[in-house]
This record gives C-alpha cells, structure tokens and sequence, in this order.
C-alpha cells in the first residue's frame, strides 16, 4: 500500500476515510482530491457519515444495562456451573493420557451432563421426529402400555405429558438406546404438522435445574434435569414458545402420575 | 483469566451498539449480546491467548447472529412469517440530529451494515471485520465502498420520508 507511484484506487479512498493510511500515502491522495473536487466531495461525505455514525451509536451505547447482560452473573452462573466439571473431566482425561489422538481435552468441550442429553435428544428428534409413517414403536391409543413400559426399562416412572392444551396431540413413544442406557422419546405433532418430542433419562447425577436453552442444529431446545432425570424439549418453534412449552412438562411430570 | 473476562466486559457497549444496529428490535438485540456472551464465556478455553478479545467476541456474535437467521428460517418454512415492525427502532431515535443518517444506514443491506459498523464505528481493522464476517478481505471492501456510496446517494437525496425497502430474512 506504500508505492507512492501507484494509481489512487477506491480502497485507498476508503482507507484514507478510516485513517488507515501511512503519511506517504496519505499525502498522495490528498494531492489526488485536490486535483478530482468530485471525488473529493464523496470522501467528505463519507468520512461524515463516518462520523455520523460514531456519534449516533456512542449514544446509544450508554443505554442502562438489561439484568440480563449482568456480567458478574453471567460469570458466576457459566463459569462455576458448567465450565468446572469440564475442566476436572480434561484433568482426568490428561492423566489417563486420553485424549491425544481425538484432540478434544486440549480444545472442545467433552459433552457430559445437560450438553450430553441435548447431543442424543437431538439425534434422536433428527431421526424419529422426521419419520411421517412410523415415528414411534406404541402409539398413543396404548399409552398405559406406554407408560408401563418405559418406567419398566429407565426403572422409575415415566409417563407422557398431556400437551393438548398447547396444541400438541400425542403420537406415541419409543425406547432409544443412549450411552448410558435406556432413554425414553415421546412424540408430539400439533395441527401445522410440526412435530415436538420430548426426551427423558435418568442423569448420572441426582439434582435439579432449571430449565436452559440448548444448542440443537438448526433448532432450539429446552432442557433440565428434575430429581436426576433429565428432559429435553425440541421442535421447531421459537425459543418462547418452547420455554412455556417445557414450563408446561415440568409442571406435569412434578405432579405424581 | 481474570484479565480476559474483564476485557470482556469491557466489550459489552461495543457488542450492544453492534447488536442493536444489526437487529430491528432492542429486545432481540440485547437477547443477541446474552446469548454471544454466554456462548464466549462457554468458549473461554478454545481462545487463543494472544487473540484479541474485540474482534474474537465480534467473530461469536456473528456466529451467533447467522446459527439464529439459520433457525429463524428452519421455522419459518413451518410457520408464517412474523411481520417485522420497521418503525421501532427508528421512533426510538431519540435524537433527531441523528435521524436521517441512521434512517438511511437502515436501508442498507445487512452485510453492507455490518462491515460499516465494524470499520467505521468499532475501529476494527479490514483484515480483522474480514476474520469476524468470515469473508475474504476484497469483499470487506467492496461492501464498504458500496455501503458507503448508497448512503451518499441517500443522504443527498434528502432522506425523506421514503419507504425503506429492506429483504425480510
């Protein structure tokens, strides 16, 4: 960008708007405006609007902080929560001399907890949900077979929550094998043909949570873990309406069945 | 780490003015600096440590904003669209100095917008809005020079009550 020979070309324009040239170049596009008033009439518009713009929006940023951006919050809750056990999981990966060759204690995340139950939820809504014959193994017409079922295989009870108030009508369940066992899936479609499920097993460790948003490809999920056992909640809807949606299961699957 | 994370906060004005200038609603933006800051603090281990901490919170957002158009989409081809309320943002412009410019700035496409705010309001350099957008250095620019052009045009024109048509995405 030094060559002070060089044509003056549009990106040095816009670099000389930005104060991003070096003297000896920026000497020679001042010489260049002086000889072409027209395009150094744009320049001056454009470096206005360049300031323009950094006055409007310093403005704005000093709009009060939502409670959401709280940072300390947001340190506390994600940091000492979530980010703990994985720094003691790579710990022992590192120990045992794991790891090397799929490089994930240096880097990624090892899914465990509420990351591991979202991952197989949304493998299991990719696979069943989208199936249009035959998305469960007993339909909603032997729901207590269902029912009985599934607690006999996760050993505590499940049942499938009543979503009709939300406009979601059962389709049905299935068994899904998950790394530590037996997973239950209950499915859902409302009247647009979009479908919901719901994935539920029991967690490793017993404790409760609120509910979270999840990460699941292209769509969002809800998920928590009630006394131990963990619930994913996924369709294609937005994060709101999911969010009640699941306020909706956890109340049902609270209430004794 | 305690360095980084105060840095980070450090960035939080920035990551609203960029939000709120990208997005239509001031709710969606201020859920979009939540979700970038939650997803950076989840990300702190995979930072590089002599990485700059703007430009790699910028890079999140950006993922962050374009995995939420992505699923916006996925729903919207189950749902009808949410017709967006174009006037929000602009009757909360408070100052009326302001009001054509960013009436104008409005009308720019999305991208054209994001490049102009990263390197004229944020200070970012063009290799570094090239690394945040994931784009090649050429189209920085050529965005840049457009973007510019078109609020040249606009502003000349007098930005007057002219309705803004903008791609609803």
């Amino acid at each position: 960008m030094t060559e002070p020979g060089r044509h003056i070309t549009e990106e040095d324009l816009h670099a000389y708007v930005d104060g991003r040239l070096d003297t000896e170049r920026r000497a020679a596009v001042d010489r260049y405006l002086h000889d072409h008033p027209d395009v150094s009439e744009s320049v001056t518009a454009f470096s206005a609007e360049r300031e323009g713009l950094r006055a409007a929006f310093a403005e704005r940023a000093t709009n009060p902080l939502p409670p959401s951006l709280d940072f300390a919050r947001l340190v506390e809750t994600r940091l000492t929560r979530r980010q703990a056990p994985w720094r003691m999981a790579a710990a022992v990966a590192l120990a045992l001399g794991l790891g090397g060759a799929s490089g994930w204690a240096l880097g990624a995340r090892l899914p465990s907890g509420i990351d591991a139950l979202a991952q197989e939820a949304g493998a299991s809504h990719a696979v069943y949900s989208l199936d249009k014959r035959r998305p469960v193994e007993l339909g909603a017409a032997q729901r207590d077979d269902l029912t009985r079922w599934l607690s006999n295989r996760l050993n505590r009870p499940v049942a499938p929550p009543d979503l009709s108030a939300a406009g979601y009508r059962l389709l049905g369940g299935r068994l899904v094998a998950a790394a530590h066992g037996a997973a239950a899936l209950f499915v859902y479609e409302n009247a647009g043909g979009t479908r919901l499920t719901i994935y539920v097993r029991p967690m490793k460790i017993v404790e409760t949570t609120p509910i979270e948003q999840v990460d699941i490809g292209d769509l969002d999920g809800c998920a928590w873990v009630e006394r131990g056992v963990g619930y994913t909640v996924i369709a294609a809807e937005p994060y709101k309406r999911l969010l009640e949606l699941s306020k909706h299961v956890r109340q049902q699957a609270l209430a004794p069945i | 780490m305690a360095g980084v994370l105060s840095s980070i906060e450090a960035c939080v004005p920035a990551l609203r003015r960029y939000a709120h200038a990208l997005l239509r609603s001031p709710q969606d933006a201020d859920d979009l600096v939540h979700d970038t800051l939650i997803r950076a603090l989840d990300k702190l281990h995979t930072k590089r440590s002599d990485a700059e901490v703007r430009p790699w919170l910028f890079a999140i957002m950006h993922n962050v904003f374009v995995t939420q158009l992505r699923r916006a989409k996925a729903r919207a081809a189950k749902e009808p669209l949410n017709v967006i309320n174009e006037t929000v943002q602009e009757e909360q412009e408070q100052n009326l100095r302001w009001r054509d410019l960013m009436r104008s700035f409005n009308c720019l496409s999305e991208e054209q917008r994001a490049v102009i705010l990263l390197v004229s309001v944020e200070d970012l350099s063009y290799a570094e809005a090239a690394r945040v957008l994931d784009i090649p250095i050429g189209t920085v620019m050529s965005r840049l020079a457009r973007g510019r052009e078109q609020l040249r045009q606009m502003m000349q024109d007098g930005a007057k009550a002219r309705p803004c048509l903008r791609r609803v995405k």
